[in-house]
């Protein structure tokens, strides 16, 4: 496509994965710094995200939070509401206390390998995450506490990347997380949308997207070294990355092996898309103005 | 002591060890803040909230005895992003407003744009406040000798944020630069590497030619000015003294979009003993990023912002405290980790969750800064001390642009 010869691309390596954005148009010189705009909220998402640098805002909250209460910007604290609204219209199903669990099983900073058999099972739960909106402040009431935002990270970066270009007066734009999150402002010249495979396999779904977002969630994934980087996958080790909240335990090898929610937030369609995969069907609460589907 | 365990003992021993070899930094290892129990906290005041302004907000945010009263810039959209930020914070578009009609705001941060920190600067001292003032200091010999001079004449604080000197890696690699550790300094190395076109999209309300003042052949001090002084002054705080010549070169590599300011750059400092600093910096290529290399006969210290490694030669002497410190591996070189506070972090065993820093480099200059003028610590970079990297800076880019030797003297 034409619009695509002339796009401007840009990528960075964040939060374990690469980010992508694609401009299209004819003028280079001023997409370009929006769109290094855009890719400098992400890189910087990801310095305060991570819980695999101790210098991140999460690992700060992680270490104080049990304390005392911790002040966040706008963005963050919304976030976390985003993060707890989805916990209990799932019923639990999402859940970002679950990083004492993943490390038990062996996705962690400090726990790689053959997945372990961990008992007594750590205690995690969002209750005991509260959040104030008049102080704008996070904190939690019980210790032993620790956050892991790995399955809504990437969709607030893509969002807040999109929220940037959008500010910048840019029509037509595609941010992607590792392909697993997916931002479309509007479309390319001449197309209905952006059209995006729901997989790497010939035969994957394509879907068409114009000013929405895409997340998508599945039950494999490749294996993460110490550094937080992704390694090949082991396929021996047959256990699902995702750790179900209620059982404590990686999902088991039934159910869907995919799900791919489309709907107006990329940070809540991954929180979705894990819940969704959790719970293996479509539950009532999700939002009707969400597309969902099971591959 | 009745726990029998040997790697208790041990660990406690290695504590013991670095003690002794690092006594003098110990004290200064801790960046504990400072805290107001049932006080009201100091009240601070943010002037320039682009992109380093609201760093600086997300830091503060930590700092319990700090509230940021006020955040300030003429452009209405930062404005905004700043009070986003800040919770509660009084939005201001002039900064004398700001200073006038918030007399309880105790100390001011200034994050504009580096040739407009003068005005401000000499404003807030007139104005009675403490000042942070984020680094290069000034972009003209004239502006950092009247900060200067108005932070003498001053009974507040005045800091300059070139943050390693509060870093706690900086500070312990600057014992270890200066013990046998590292012994005779043979070169010095520096980079600042990054892959953009440093211009950036204008916000709502504001002008291209004052965005993207870095670009502005006018009022910029370029590549060797706004990001070189900071390892300038990394070298000179390290070494004690200053350089005697500076030469530079530059040019645009990828960027040709009808700058004037080179893209890319190379500095040779030397200093009165021959010792000699390479500096180069780049907007054309990311390897390797930001790093700084003191290469001396005995070891090589290499500097990453939050990290730090010692490089050994084979024929040094082994000392100690290095028998059990953290390795590395960079390609067929290993690193000793330089771990700050590793004397607390041995005696709780916990010597291997020590290898990065526990926030961004700029949370521990702004926790120096609060110090200095709540509690009358030492100011960590004086006005002195950052007038002296900043004009190395800016004769690093007179050399980068004129292509003269200049005499440092």
């Amino acid at each position: 496509m034409d619009s695509h010869a002339s796009a401007v691309r840009l990528a960075t390596a964040a939060m374990g994965t690469r980010f992508e954005i694609v401009l299209p148009g004819p003028d280079a010189e001023r997409l370009r710094p929006i769109g290094e705009a855009a890719l400098e909220e992400i890189e910087a998402l990801h310095r305060r995200l991570t819980r695999f640098a101790a210098s991140s805002l999460l690992s700060h909250i992680n270490r104080v939070a049990a304390e005392r209460p911790v002040r966040l910007d706008a963005a963050t604290f919304a976030l976390f509401e985003d993060a707890l609204a989805v916990h209990r219209a799932s019923g639990g199903a999402f859940d970002i206390t679950v990083a004492p669990l993943m490390e038990a099983w062996g996705y962690g900073p400090s726990a790689v390998g053959a997945p372990l058999a961990p008992r007594p099972l750590p205690r995690t739960g969002m209750d005991a995450i509260e959040l104030d909106p008049a102080t704008r402040t996070i904190q939690f009431l019980r210790p032993g506490v620790s956050l892991d935002l790995g399955g809504i990270a990437k969709g607030h970066a893509v969002d807040r990347a999109a929220e940037i270009l959008r500010e910048h007066g840019v029509e037509s734009a595609l941010v992607h997380g590792g392909t697993s999150s997916v931002a479309a402002i509007g479309a390319p010249e001449g197309e209905p949308g952006w059209r995006v495979a729901l997989g790497p396999e010939p035969d994957a779904p394509v879907v068409t997207l114009r000013d929405t977002t895409l997340s998508v969630s599945g039950r494999w994934a490749p294996d993460r070294r110490q550094d937080g980087q992704a390694s090949e996958p082991d396929a021996s080790r047959r256990t699902s990355h995702i750790v179900d909240p209620h059982r404590g335990e990686p999902l088991a090898a039934d159910g869907p092996t995919k799900v791919a929610v489309i709907g107006p937030s990329a940070r809540l369609g991954d929180a979705w898309a894990t819940a969704l995969l959790v719970l293996g069907r479509r539950p009532a609460t999700l939002p009707e103005d969400w597309i969902a589907y099971f591959l | 002591m009745t726990d029998p365990n040997r790697r208790t003992f041990l660990v406690q021993s290695v504590g013991a060890l670095v003690g002794m070899a690092l006594l003098p930094d110990i004290a200064e290892l801790g960046a504990a803040v400072p805290v107001r129990p049932g006080r009201e906290p100091y009240r601070v005041g943010l002037v320039g909230v682009g992109r380093q302004g609201r760093a600086i907000l997300d830091e503060l945010a930590k700092i319990d005895a700090v509230e940021v009263a006020a955040v300030c810039d003429v452009v209405p959209s930062r404005v905004i992003a700043g009070i986003e930020r800040a919770h509660g914070a009084e939005a201001f578009t002039d900064h004398r407003k700001m200073l006038e009609r918030r007399p309880d705001i105790a100390a001011v941060i200034i994050a504009t744009p580096t040739h407009l920190h003068r005005q401000v600067a000499l404003d807030a001292i007139a104005a009675g406040r403490h000042v942070y003032c984020e680094a290069p200091l000034a972009s003209t010999i004239e502006d950092c000798e009247a900060i200067v001079e108005a932070a003498a004449g001053a009974s507040t604080v005045f800091h300059v944020g070139f943050t390693a000197r509060s870093n706690p890696i900086y500070k312990r690699a600057r014992t270890v630069v200066r013990s046998d550790s590292v012994r005779d300094l043979v070169s010095l190395y520096a980079q600042h590497h990054r892959k953009t076109t440093w211009r950036f999209p204008t916000p709502s309300g504001g002008n291209e030619r004052a965005t993207n003042w870095r670009l502005d052949p006018e009022v910029s001090i370029g590549l060797a000015g706004e990001l070189g002084s900071h390892a300038f002054d990394v070298m000179h705080w390290f070494r004690g003294r200053a350089p005697r010549t500076i030469r530079g070169s530059g040019s645009i590599r990828l960027h040709h979009d009808g700058r004037r300011i080179p893209d890319t750059v190379r500095v040779e400092m030397v200093w009165d003993d021959g010792v000699a600093l390479q500096y180069q910096a780049t907007l054309a290529n990311s390897y390797g990023g930001e790093y700084q290399v003191l290469y001396g006969t005995n070891a090589a210290v290499r500097l990453a912002s939050t990290h730090g490694w010692l490089f050994k030669e084979s024929d040094a002497a082994t000392q100690g405290w290095e028998v059990y410190a953290t390795r590395q591996k960079f390609h067929d070189s290993e690193g000793i980790v330089l771990v700050a506070d590793a004397t607390k972090l041995a005696a709780q065993g916990r010597l291997q969750d020590g290898a990065g820093l526990e926030h961004p480099p700029l949370y521990y200059a702004l926790v120096d800064f609060v110090k200095s003028f709540a509690e009358g610590a030492p100011v960590a970079c004086t006005a002195q001390d950052g007038m002296r990297a900043t004009v190395l800076g800016i004769l690093a880019n007179r050399a980068v642009m004129t292509g003269e030797t200049i005499n440092a003297d």
